[in-house]
């Protein structure tokens, strides 16, 4: 009778449990709301690097969708395409929407049929909304295929430190500054002056000269039929880098990096090439810096340094959801809620117009209008062609740059080596 | 072989005496267990092997045959030995090659031989004795990220703390050392590195081999006269030769793939560049570097089957030599 009575109260007790586990799984469904949750959750991927303001829309997204969560993934730059490269190849592991920034677009588009065609669930109505060539950027060859629709462009200012300047005995209003430097020569002579008055460096970096001012020119490292054209652009950049080397105002730190994020806290520069996406890494690299930052034109004029569009790799499960929310995201609200959190010019010209944009003032730079001074650039920008090997052999001659720097190479002799190491790149 | 023979029926239990008719059958099973059980014991790790070792070796051999390109996914098919070809003109993988022998002598000689000093130290009678013992392994337990990111704030051009250091020694003072830009000292920076964290494992694996050899051997020394020093190496350094070959070979495989500390010493580790000139680039950061940002696979398949024949014959060299060194008695 013992044994038995045993078995009994073992079964009451997996009846029970049974009981409370299905007890457990409505309450679950229940919780979820209804028909949506019977669906199921969707989880969508979304990689990017930096800060791209998407955590106030991901809020704002969930709260309407409540059948859709949104994991953020922000990475390093560089790390962020080669893994989203690895796992093209793999065919497996990609993220369901990827950021992909201009300097790899080129080589993304080559390989659209590992992209979700965004023509085919619709997107051609936005093409009109576009900047063209930012259309056109992310097209495949044949025109057959849209893989990625456009989220900001650069756009090209100057950044600086107006208590810095005003210590250096130099004017601290932005016009005023404006007109300090309409050409690169007239820069560096001012950052000459800053030096002497002050005995700090006036520049982060060579490097970050080089990049603006090859932005600036209308062919840069390679012309559309991928050739290397290092006597153009690529020549005159360098020549400017060189001379602000040799004028002893750079602070040579290698810019993202450890070294160059200390160097604002610790005032070790003065001015930095700003595309409209600096503004969020200013404020994040130096929040306690708000109100001694302003922008001022950059000379030369235009140009654009980066930009980014989003992407629906084809191994996604969701790739309909994904469409979804990318499609979200382009809208004018949030692309004015992105540009008003972190800087982000959209790349939609009729939103320069927009008033919330064209009134905007960024606190953190001195309310300076950052929807006029970049909408003003990147509507005057014509656009540079980036060849495949754009990003590799931007690698290798910054790399000269940093050579001169760090005085292993003479400015003299650089401007070989750099040729050499762009050959050496293209060639890879 | 006796001891490997079938065991006598007397030593089986009991219950597996039957009759004489399952006698074949019994035979049958009993040589099943004996020559086939062993095999399928051991046969786990050689399958494994063969799945994660054998098969990427011989499938990288092929792809090393063949042009694959991710960005030009049109371009493909077989290369023959061009690959092959262009390394030998690639001034790169020369400058990583170089590198990488730079940076592995520095870092291996000293690493093995302050290895033993230091286990011939632990060898002795010590207070606390699992204490330093222990203590040694402690950087092999670190990160070797944690580890390196430290170094990589020592070694920094500005308020780093080796120029501190040298500035105390007078060296320095107005123009601080830029450890990273040039060839020997990034070596020296990554071999510290090195060094650092593999001393003590080293140690350890000759203390445990020190620890076998009979005391009277040194008794029996000292009474013929031979001081501290030659008893090391008259006696402990022959009496380990099978670890001290053991370790020399291990540090050859782990010194020519360093990737680690190289790539972490970068100021932008995602570049891969061995610094501005490619001062300190290893051969295996070439291989990342080929493969992943010039994304041409199949040239970067050709290097990592070239590294593999180099490790190959410098690991055969490293132990023919430390065979001779240690006396030549195996």
């Amino acid at each position: 009778m013992e044994r038995f009575a045993k078995r009994g109260v073992a079964l009451v007790a997996a009846g029970l449990a049974g009981t409370l586990a299905l007890a457990g799984c409505s309450g679950e469904s229940l919780e979820g709301g209804g028909d949506k949750a019977a669906q199921g959750q969707t989880t969508l991927t979304v990689n990017f690097w930096g800060d791209m303001g998407l955590d106030a829309l991901k809020a704002a997204y969930e709260k309407d969708h409540p059948n859709v969560k949104i994991v953020l993934n922000s990475g390093e730059y560089n790390a962020q395409h080669e893994d989203l490269q690895k796992k093209l190849v793999a065919g497996t592991g990609a993220p369901d929407i990827s950021a992909v920034d201009e300097g790899f677009m080129v080589q993304f588009r080559g390989q659209a049929d590992k992209f979700v065609n965004l023509l085919d669930k619709g997107a051609a109505s936005y093409e009109a909304k576009y900047l063209p060539w930012k259309w056109a950027q992310s097209k495949s060859a044949d025109g057959a295929s849209q893989i990625g629709l456009g989220t900001d462009v650069g756009g090209l200012a100057m950044c600086y430190r107006s208590d810095l300047f005003k210590k250096a005995g130099l004017p601290t209003e932005r016009d005023a500054v404006s007109a300090l430097w309409p050409t690169w020569d007239e820069f560096i002579a001012t950052g000459t002056k800053y030096t002497k008055a002050t005995g700090k460096k006036f520049v982060d970096s060579g490097t970050n000269l080089f990049n603006p001012v090859l932005a600036q020119q209308p062919v840069g490292f390679y012309d559309t039929s991928e050739q290397l054209q290092m006597e153009g652009g690529p020549k005159v950049a360098f020549d400017v880098s060189m001379k602000a080397i040799d004028a002893g105002i750079s602070a040579n730190l290698a810019s993202f990096q450890p070294n160059w994020d200390q160097g604002f806290k610790k005032d070790q520069f003065a001015v930095l090439a700003c595309p409209a996406w600096m503004l969020g890494h200013i404020q994040e690299t130096a929040p306690d810096q708000k109100g001694k930052w302003d922008i001022a034109a950059i000379p030369g004029g235009g140009g654009n340094w980066g930009g980014s569009w989003w992407t629906i790799p084809k191994q996604g499960k969701n790739v309909d959801e994904a469409y979804k929310f990318v499609e979200w995201m382009i809208q004018p609200a949030q692309q004015i809620e992105v540009f008003k959190t972190v800087g982000n010019l959209p790349s939609q010209p009729a939103l320069y117009k927009d008033p919330a944009v064209l009134d905007y003032k960024k606190e953190f730079m001195s309310n300076a209008p950052t929807g006029q001074i970049y909408a003003a650039t990147a509507e005057a920008l014509k656009p540079q062609y980036l060849g495949k090997k754009n990003g590799p052999t931007r690698v290798e001659v910054e790399n000269v740059i940093t050579r001169v720097q760090q005085g292993s190479l003479k400015s003299s002799a650089a401007w070989p080596e750099a040729v050499k190491a762009a050959e050496k790149a293209a060639n890879s | 072989m006796t001891h490997s023979a079938p065991p006598t029926p007397a030593t089986e239990p009991a219950h597996h005496r039957k009759p004489k008719s399952g006698y074949k059958s019994r035979n049958w099973l009993h040589r099943f267990d004996n020559k086939r059980v062993p095999y399928l014991m051991i046969s786990p790790f050689f399958l494994l092997f063969a799945l994660f070792g054998l098969f990427p070796i011989v499938f990288n051999g092929i792809v090393a045959m063949r042009n694959w390109r991710l960005d030009d996914p049109a371009l493909d098919g077989w290369a023959g030995f061009a690959n092959f070809e262009r390394l030998l003109h690639d001034e790169d993988f020369w400058n990583a090659l170089v590198n990488t022998f730079g940076i592995f002598v520095l870092s291996t000689v000293p690493q093995l031989l302050i290895a033993l000093m230091v286990a011939n130290l632990l060898n002795r009678r010590l207070r606390a004795n699992s204490f330093w013992r222990v203590g040694v392994l402690l950087p092999y337990v670190t990160p070797v990220v944690a580890s390196t990111l430290v170094f990589a704030i020592i070694f920094a051009r500005d308020n780093g703390m080796a120029n501190w250091l040298l500035s105390l020694v007078g060296f320095g003072q107005d123009a601080p050392l830029d450890w990273r830009a040039y060839k020997w000292s990034s070596w020296i920076a990554i071999a510290t590195m090195v060094n650092w964290k593999w001393i003590g494992y080293n140690a350890l694996l000759y203390l445990s081999a020190m620890q076998s050899i009979p005391k009277d051997v040194y008794e029996a020394a000292a009474v013929d006269g031979a001081g501290p020093w030659r008893q090391l190496w008259r006696i402990t350094v022959p009496m380990i030769q099978p670890v001290l070959i053991f370790t020399v070979v291990l540090s050859t495989i782990g010194g020519l793939q360093l990737f680690n500390e190289p790539m972490l010493f970068e100021e932008n580790p995602a570049a891969a560049s061995g610094g501005s000139d490619h001062q300190w680039q290893t051969i295996a950061q070439l291989i990342y570097k080929v493969g992943w940002k010039d994304l041409n696979l199949g040239y970067a398949a050709a290097m990592s089957w070239a590294l593999f024949l180099i490790i190959l014959i410098v690991a055969a060299l490293n132990a023919v030599a430390t065979n001779r060194l240690g006396g030549g008695r195996r």
